[in-house]
C-alpha cells in the first residue's frame, strides 16, 4: 500500500489541454473515485497514474517515488479495464499468472497466489478455460484476480463495470466493496456512474472539462455540493434548479419565483446578505419536495400541476409544473394517487435548500 | 396453388443457378483433369474414346525443367511468405497502433503502390534486375514478390490489429512487459488466426503468380507457372503435358487450401 500524490498534473494534446493542474493526495489504503461525464479527463488522469499516458506537466508520486518517467511495469500498480483486457489466447490460470511470471516469481509461489485469488473470487472451476468461454461477470472477476495476485501498491480501475448489465453491475459493486475489506490497497476508481462513486469511494473527486470540481466524502459531495455542476451531477433524479429573487420583509428573507415562494432560514439570510446578490439559483433535491402541507415551522408550501408520474414500486416520482419551471419530486409514497394535470400542494423545508450564485454557479455558504 | 407454383419456380431457378455456377467453376478443372489423362491424340475429343493413360505425368516428371520449376516455386513461395509476413506484421501493427509522420508517409507509399497497375512494374523491374545482376535468381524474384505482398497485405494486417483491443497490450505493459514484449506476447498471439490466413493467401499468390515468373525468371530459376506456358511451342501446344503439369501444380495449392481453409475463414472473420 502506498499513497498517490498528484501535483499540478497537466495533460495536453498539442496545444489542447485536457487535464488542468490536478492536485490530489490519495492516502495509503484509501479508495478514491474519479467521477464525471464523458470527456471530463478522469480516464486520462488514471492513465497518467498508470503510465499509459505521458504527463505534460506536474509530478506524480507513488509512495516515495516520483513516477513521471517510469514505464508502467515499474510503477508497481495493477489495473482493471472496462473491456476486461484479458489475454484471449491464455487460460484463466495463465492470465492470472502472467504478471508474476514476468517478474520471475517461482512457480510454487505463483500457484499459491493464484489459488488465494481464485478462492477469494470463486474462480476455481474456471482455471482451465479461455476468456471467450466466460461470461462478462466471470471475465471481470478474472481481471480483478489478475490484480490481486500481484499484490501491487495501487489498484487502478477504469470503468470496470460499464460493460455489465444493470443487475450484474450491482452484484459486482458489492463484490468490489467486499474485496476492498479483504485486500485493503490504495485504489483509484474511474466511473461515470454516480451510484458507483457514492457507494464505493472513501472520497469522491468530481471532474468536468479537465478540472476538478470538488473532492470530498460521498456525503459531503451530496449534501454540500461545491457548485451547480456537482449538485446536478450527483443524485438521481437530478437536483431541481429555480432562478429566484430574494425579498426581505420584516427581517425575514424569502425566495420568490412565479407561483413559488419559500422562506429561508436565518443562517441562509445572513449568508445571502453578505453575498449581496438580489437573485440566486435555488437548488432543491427531489426527495426534499414533499407532498401535502408543511409539518414543521421552517417549511413553505406551493402548488404545482402534475405533468408526469413515474411509478417505481418503491416510490413515486412526480414531475410538476410550477410557474413554467419543472420540479421533480421523489420518494412520494407509491400508494399515492395522483393523476396528470391535477393541481397538488407541495412543500419544501427552507433549511434543506442549496443556494448558487447565478453567474459563477458556485455554492453560496 | 399459385403460391406452390411460385415456390417451385423459385426453387428451380435457385437449383439452375447453383448448377450454372458449379459448371462455370468445376467445368474447366474437370476438362483439365480429363485432358491430363488422355493421350496426345485424344486431347481434342476428350469426352470421346476410352484411352486413358498416366504417361503424361510420367513424361512430365521426367523433364528436369518441370521438377526444378516445382521445387523453385515451392522454395520461392515459402521464402516469400516468411519474409513478407515478417515485414507485413510489423507494418500492419505500426499502421494500427501508432500515429505520426512516419506512419502517414508509409501509409501513403503503400497506397500509391496499390494504385499503380501491377503490370506497369514488371518491365522496369526487368531492367533493374538485369542491371543489378539478379535477373533469373531467387533474390531477383523474391524482392518484387515481397514488395507486392507488403503493399497488399499491410492493410489486411492493419485490420487484424485494429480488431484487437489495445487495452490487452496496456494490461501487459502494467503486468511487466516492455512495448516489444506486449507486442510479441500478447498482440501477436491474438492476431495469429489472421496471420495464418495471410500466410496461406501469401503462399498461394506466389505459387500462382505468372507475370513476374514470365518476365523475371529464365532457364536458371524456372518457376512452375512459366514452365507450364512453355508447352505452347511453334509446332503446336502439347495440351496433355500442359494439363498434367497443371494438375501437378494444382496439388500443393489444393492441399494448402484444404488444410488451411479453417484458418483462412477464421482469420478473415477477425
Amino acid at each position: 500500500m502506498a499513497e498517490v500524490i498528484l501535483q499540478d498534473v497537466v495533460k495536453k494534446y498539442g496545444t489542447f489541454k485536457v487535464v488542468h493542474e490536478v492536485n490530489l493526495n490519495i492516502a495509503a489504503g484509501e479508495f478514491v473515485v474519479l467521477v464525471g461525464p464523458s470527456g471530463c479527463g478522469k480516464s486520462t488522469t488514471l492513465r497518467m497514474i498508470a503510465g499509459l499516458e505521458n504527463i505534460s506537466a506536474g509530478t506524480i508520486r507513488i509512495g516515495d517515488k516520483v513516477v513521471n518517467d517510469l514505464p508502467p511495469k515499474d510503477r508497481d500498480i495493477a489495473m482493471v479495464f472496462q473491456n476486461y483486457a484479458l489475454y484471449q489466447h491464455m487460460t484463466v490460470f495463465d492470465n492470472l499468472a502472467f504478471g508474476l511470471r514476468n517478474r520471475k516469481v517461482p512457480e510454487t509461489e505463483i500457484r499459491s497466489e493464484v489459488t488465494r485469488a481464485t478462492q477469494m473470487l470463486g474462480l476455481e472451476p474456471l482455471l482451465a478455460r479461455k476468456p471467450f468461454q466466460l461470461s462478462g461477470g466471470q471475465q471481470q472477476r478474472v481481471a480483478l484476480g489478475r490484480c490481486i495476485v500481484r499484490r501491487p501498491q495501487v489498484f487502478l480501475f477504469d470503468e470496470p463495470l460499464s460493460n455489465l448489465d444493470a443487475k450484474l453491475r450491482a452484484q459486482m459493486r458489492i463484490e468490489i466493496k467486499a474485496l476492498r475489506e479483504r485486500v485493503p490497497t490504495t485504489s483509484v476508481y474511474v466511473t461515470h456512474d454516480q451510484v458507483e462513486a457514492m457507494t464505493l469511494g472513501d472520497r469522491v473527486v468530481v471532474m468536468k472539462d479537465g478540472w476538478i470540481q470538488q473532492i470530498g466524502t460521498p456525503l459531503q459531495i451530496y449534501n454540500r455540493p461545491a457548485n451547480r455542476f456537482v449538485a446536478s451531477f450527483i443524485g438521481a433524479p437530478a437536483m431541481n434548479f429555480i432562478g429566484v429573487e430574494l425579498v426581505e420583509e420584516l427581517g425575514v428573507m424569502s425566495a420568490h419565483a412565479k407561483d413559488f415562494k419559500v422562506e429561508l432560514s436565518l443562517d441562509q439570510a445572513a449568508v445571502l446578505r453578505k453575498h449581496g446578490a438580489k437573485t440566486v439559483t435555488l437548488g432543491i433535491r427531489p426527495e426534499h419536495v414533499r407532498l401535502g402541507t408543511p409539518t414543521n415551522n421552517t417549511g413553505s408550501s406551493f402548488t404545482g400541476v402534475v405533468n408526469v408520474t413515474e411509478q417505481l414500486g418503491s416510490e413515486l416520482v412526480i414531475a410538476l409544473n410550477v410557474g413554467g419551471s419543472t420540479i421533480m419530486a421523489s420518494r412520494i409514497s407509491p400508494e399515492t394517487e395522483v393523476s396528470p394535470h391535477a393541481r397538488v400542494q407541495m412543500w419544501v423545508d427552507g433549511k434543506e435548500l442549496q443556494l448558487f450564485d447565478d453567474k459563477t454557479e458556485i455554492a453560496i455558504r | 396453388m399459385i403460391s406452390f407454383a411460385l415456390h417451385t419456380l423459385r426453387r428451380s431457378i435457385f437449383a439452375i443457378s447453383i448448377a450454372a455456377i458449379f459448371v462455370v467453376f468445376v467445368g474447366p478443372i474437370a476438362i483439365l483433369g480429363v485432358t491430363s489423362i488422355r493421350p496426345a491424340s485424344g486431347v481434342f475429343y476428350i469426352w470421346r474414346g476410352t484411352n486413358f493413360t498416366l504417361n503424361n505425368f510420367v513424361e512430365v516428371l521426367h523433364q528436369s525443367q518441370v521438377v526444378q520449376a516445382m521445387w523453385n516455386s515451392f522454395v520461392l513461395s515459402t521464402l516469400a511468405t516468411i519474409l513478407s509476413l515478417s515485414i507485413t506484421i510489423g507494418s500492419g501493427y505500426m499502421l494500427s497502433r501508432f500515429g505520426g509522420w512516419i506512419q502517414r508517409s508509409w501509409f501513403a507509399t503503400i497506397y500509391i503502390f496499390r494504385t499503380v497497375p501491377y503490370i506497369s512494374w514488371v518491365l522496369p523491374l526487368y531492367l533493374v534486375n538485369t542491371r543489378l545482376g539478379i535477373y533469373d535468381t531467387y533474390v531477383g524474384l523474391l524482392l518484387p514478390h515481397i514488395a507486392v505482398h507488403v503493399c497488399f497485405f499491410s492493410w489486411l494486417m492493419k485490420g487484424f490489429f485494429d480488431g484487437i483491443n489495445p487495452s490487452m497490450e496496456y494490461a501487459a505493459l502494467i503486468d511487466g512487459c516492455t512495448r516489444w514484449g506486449a507486442f510479441c506476447r500478447v498482440a501477436l498471439p491474438a492476431a495469429m488466426p489472421g496471420i495464418a490466413a495471410l500466410a496461406i493467401l501469401c503462399w498461394l499468390s506466389t505459387w500462382n503468380e505468372f507475370l513476374f515468373a514470365l518476365i523475371l525468371s529464365g532457364k536458371r530459376t524456372p518457376l512452375i507457372t512459366s514452365t507450364m506456358a512453355q508447352f505452347v511451342t511453334e509446332t503446336g501446344t502439347e495440351w496433355n503435358l500442359m494439363s498434367a503439369t497443371a494438375v501437378l501444380a494444382m496439388m500443393p495449392a489444393l492441399l494448402v487450401t484444404i488444410f488451411g481453409q479453417k484458418y483462412v475463414i477464421r482469420g478473415l472473420r477477425m
